[in-house]
């Protein structure tokens, strides 16, 4: 079996590598049919990727430990549910994950754009089956998920904190968001090299890059909602580098599907969205990288890494190719087209990019810090929360003003005046809220309100221009409100699916302050009993138990929980044991919503004493699940977004006929 | 245009670095054993040597740390909340200072490596 797995994947080696030479001596010779055996190839490539991955799959459900993988990230007590899981948990299989859904999702692109890719942009092919090839060699030579082993007789087990559902679809969420970057990536580098530098290779890959920042955007909360329920320390976000090496792309690709708008309407920015693009391909490597290979803290891993080197030196790679075929291609990517005013919509698509890529370089700053630090002076510096937060307030807060008047603003050139009234009513909602959270008390905090008030004038904005759009659609003769809302919406999905994107941004801002400024914590050591009082909320301890139960010793706190004289059940916190393999030792912490009051009480249960007693720390966090809400609202805009639409193909289609003529 | 920005970018980071004071130092215990770091808060990494003895909660968790790829230890006292994971032999991070020798930690900074979110354990294989 292992054997099938090596032999699929030197035949996907030797395919990508064919689909390189034969796509590239096409795309130089204009040889079609050339070309189409190249991309023939790249599908093939994927059949084959796919039957490695299946003999590993087949593996992990057998519990076949003659596979030094199987044995080391499984064991014969896991769940079947969680091969899935177990697959992509290590370096190796989560490498012929990647492979796979890169050549898999090249291939649908490259055949639903069959005659673009043909006639206008050869190159796709080769770009594409060089990033496949990249992976396909480390697999083969350096990090084989199918080296052997005699079996043990068991295996080390998969981390318990992985086997948790949200694990099981955030890792391929944020695969599928690192992989789809290279779409629009290999599209445009080789709209660079054939010449071809209109707007077509960003119509190509629009749904694209849309569905990869969807899938980046959502993996990322998902990795935060399991953060918050099982690594369980009270909080959402905690700058650690993994999350922020999905953040990184996804900032950049925000921008990116900004900027791109420009380039259509007024055919600006065109040397900035090929930036953007290489740059968000770029971190997307970087960030499977950095999951991928602990590099993190210490540049000596370097050496102890064996894929380290490979993805530095391909991370060079991608950066010299890039920088080379933008500057080789400068003359004829030029825009001819200039800034009319500094108050426009185009503008203020400036400074959202700017701010955003700003952000995004900060957050790598502050990731590459410890190994910067460390081969400049011989000595590791990290920064902290501090550091990030900082920047997100100082880049963030502007953002949130421009997703408002963004919006609001002419193409072209606006006057100040006219600007002004068109934010007056955002405006003035957002100071009535500011006023009236003051008078509720929230004004202990400065931070916190001026973030509510952002995300009142945000959603303001959002209602405002959802109302004045169907209003117009009803007296253009829409029968009904419902029917003209719908006819709205359908008629305008990108502008109307990224409202919602916006105003899901500003829930998760209320969300994120609501936890972050607005919380409570109290640490307490209780003997069986006993009570404590946090945020209204008392709590009792009634003493703790110890339940075997399959691979683990679950040993918990119960709570009785009260507010007022009013009783509110029980809550247990506490701690799984496990028995086999690593012998890990999992928090497991107690919460309880209350979504009347939009707040979580959440118990952890610090420490279990001999004498019975326990050391609790429990946190009151205010506006929690709006981060959540937020995320499915997101989800849904960026669906909108990119739902197909049969009249903008026609008119594409109409815009490059009229181009060719 | 762009490079106004880039400007104003640097300005606030240099902002940021004035008035935060920028990054903390990383080190390692035989840096920290070798360096003139006596009462300078930075961040120690290395692996946890037993025994390990006293109360968090108390007066306060004592063990060493050792180097990762080393002998040099220092003697570490601790007090706040226990991450599941830490034991003996297991990566950890933590803040504090190193006074008398003893390097003293700031409450709650302790912080074990997650075993398998980041680096395979058999990176030595190659």
């Amino acid at each position: 079996m292992p054997g099938l797995g090596r032999a699929a994947l030197v035949l996907a080696l030797g395919l990508v590598l064919y689909a390189v030479l034969a796509g590239g001596y096409a795309s130089l010779s204009g040889r079609r049919r050339l070309g189409d055996s190249a991309r023939n190839a790249l599908v093939a490539a994927f059949v084959a990727c796919l039957a490695a991955g299946g003999v590993l799959l087949a593996a992990f459900l057998t519990d076949d430990l003659s596979f030094a993988y199987v044995a080391e990230h499984s064991s014969r007590d896991l769940p079947a549910r969680y091969a899935f899981t177990a697959l992509w948990s290590g370096q190796e299989g989560s490498l012929l994950f990647w492979v796979t859904i890169l050549t898999g999702m090249g291939s649908v692109a490259v055949l639903l754009n069959r005659r673009l890719v043909a006639e206008v942009l050869p190159w796709t092919v080769p770009i594409l089956a060089a990033v496949a090839g990249y992976f396909v060699i480390v697999l083969v030579f350096v990090s084989s998920p199918f080296e052997t082993q005699a079996a043990p007789i068991d295996g080390a087990g998969l981390n318990p904190s992985l086997q948790n559902p949200y694990m099981m679809i955030h890792p391929p969420m944020l695969y599928l968001g690192y992989v789809g970057l290279t779409i629009p990536f290999a599209f445009a580098m080789a709209a660079l090299a054939s010449k071809r530098t209109d707007e077509r290779w960003i119509f190509a890959t629009r749904r694209w890059t849309l569905a990869s920042w969807m899938f980046l955007g959502f993996g990322i909360l998902l990795g935060s909602k399991w953060a918050y329920e099982e690594v369980g320390w009270g909080g959402w976000y905690a700058w650690d580098p993994v999350e922020n090496a999905a953040l990184m792309p996804w900032l950049v690709a925000t921008a990116f599907l900004h900027s791109v708008m420009v380039q259509e309407k007024k055919n600006m920015l065109r040397v900035w969205n090929v930036v953007l693009v290489a740059l968000a391909f770029g971190l997307s490597i970087f960030g499977t990288f950095l999951t991928r290979s602990g590099v993190i803290n210490s540049i000596h891993s370097f050496s102890q890494s064996p894929i380290g080197a490979w993805f530095l030196g391909f991370l060079c790679v991608i950066a010299v190719f890039s920088i080379a075929m933008i500057m080789w291609r400068l003359p004829i990517l030029r825009s001819r087209t200039k800034m009319e005013s500094l108050v426009s919509r185009e503008a203020a698509f400036l400074y959202n990019n700017l701010f955003l890529v700003a952000f995004a370089l900060t957050v790598l700053w502050g990731v590459a810090y410890p190994m910067v630090s460390e081969a400049v002076r011989g000595v590791a510096s990290t920064v902290g929360a501090p550091y990030y937060n900082f920047f997100g307030v100082v880049f963030g807060l502007p953002l949130v003003v421009l997703m408002g008047i963004g919006p609001l603003v002419a193409w072209r050139r606006a006057s100040l005046r006219q600007l002004g009234a068109s934010v007056a009513w955002p405006a003035g909602v957002a100071v009535v809220t500011g006023g009236v959270l003051l008078a509720a008390g929230a004004g202990s905090s400065l931070l916190g309100m001026v973030g509510y008030t952002f995300a009142a004038f945000v959603i303001a904005a959002v209602v405002l221009e959802f109302v004045r759009g169907t209003r117009a659609r009803k007296s253009l003769g829409e029968a009904t409100w419902v029917g003209a809302f719908t006819s709205l919406v359908g008629r305008n999905r990108r502008r109307y699916g990224g409202y919602i994107v916006h105003a899901s941004i500003a829930l998760l801002l209320v969300g994120a302050v609501g936890i972050g400024v607005y919380g409570t914590t109290s640490i307490r050591k209780l003997e069986p009993g006993q009570t404590m009082e946090v945020g209204g909320y008392t709590l009792r301890y009634l003493g703790s138990t110890q339940d075997r139960v399959a691979n683990r010793t679950e040993l918990r706190a119960r709570l009785a929980v009260s507010r007022g004289d009013k009783p509110l059940g029980t809550l247990a916190a506490g701690k799984n044991r496990y028995l086999e393999g690593s012998r890990e030792v999992s928090n497991e912490v107690g919460i309880r919503t209350d979504w009347l009051r939009a707040q979580d009480l959440f118990v952890i249960a610090d420490r279990f004493n001999a004498d019975g007693s326990v050391w609790l720390k429990v946190l009151v966090n205010p506006l929690v699940n709006l981060i959540w809400i937020s995320g499915l609202i997101f989800l849904l805009g960026a669906l909108v977004t990119m739902w197909p639409d049969a009249r903008e193909q026609r008119r594409l289609a109409k815009r490059f006929a009229l181009a060719r003529a | 245009m762009v490079a106004l920005s880039v400007a104003a970018v640097l300005a606030v980071f240099l902002l940021y670095t004035s008035f935060a004071g920028g990054a903390t130092e990383s080190l390692r215990p035989s840096q920290i054993v070798a360096g003139d770091y006596a009462g300078k808060g930075v961040q120690l990494a290395g692996i946890v040597i037993g025994p390990v003895t006293g109360d968090a909660r108390g007066s306060g968790l004592r063990f060493r740390l050792k180097d990762f790829d080393g002998k040099q230890t220092v003697p570490v006292v601790y007090k706040g909340s226990v991450p599941d994971l830490f034991r003996g032999g297991r990566h950890v991070f933590l803040q504090g200072a190193l006074e008398n020798g003893t390097f003293v930690g700031k409450p709650d900074s302790l912080v074990t490596k997650c075993p398998s979110k980041y680096a395979p354990k058999k990176t030595s294989s190659s």
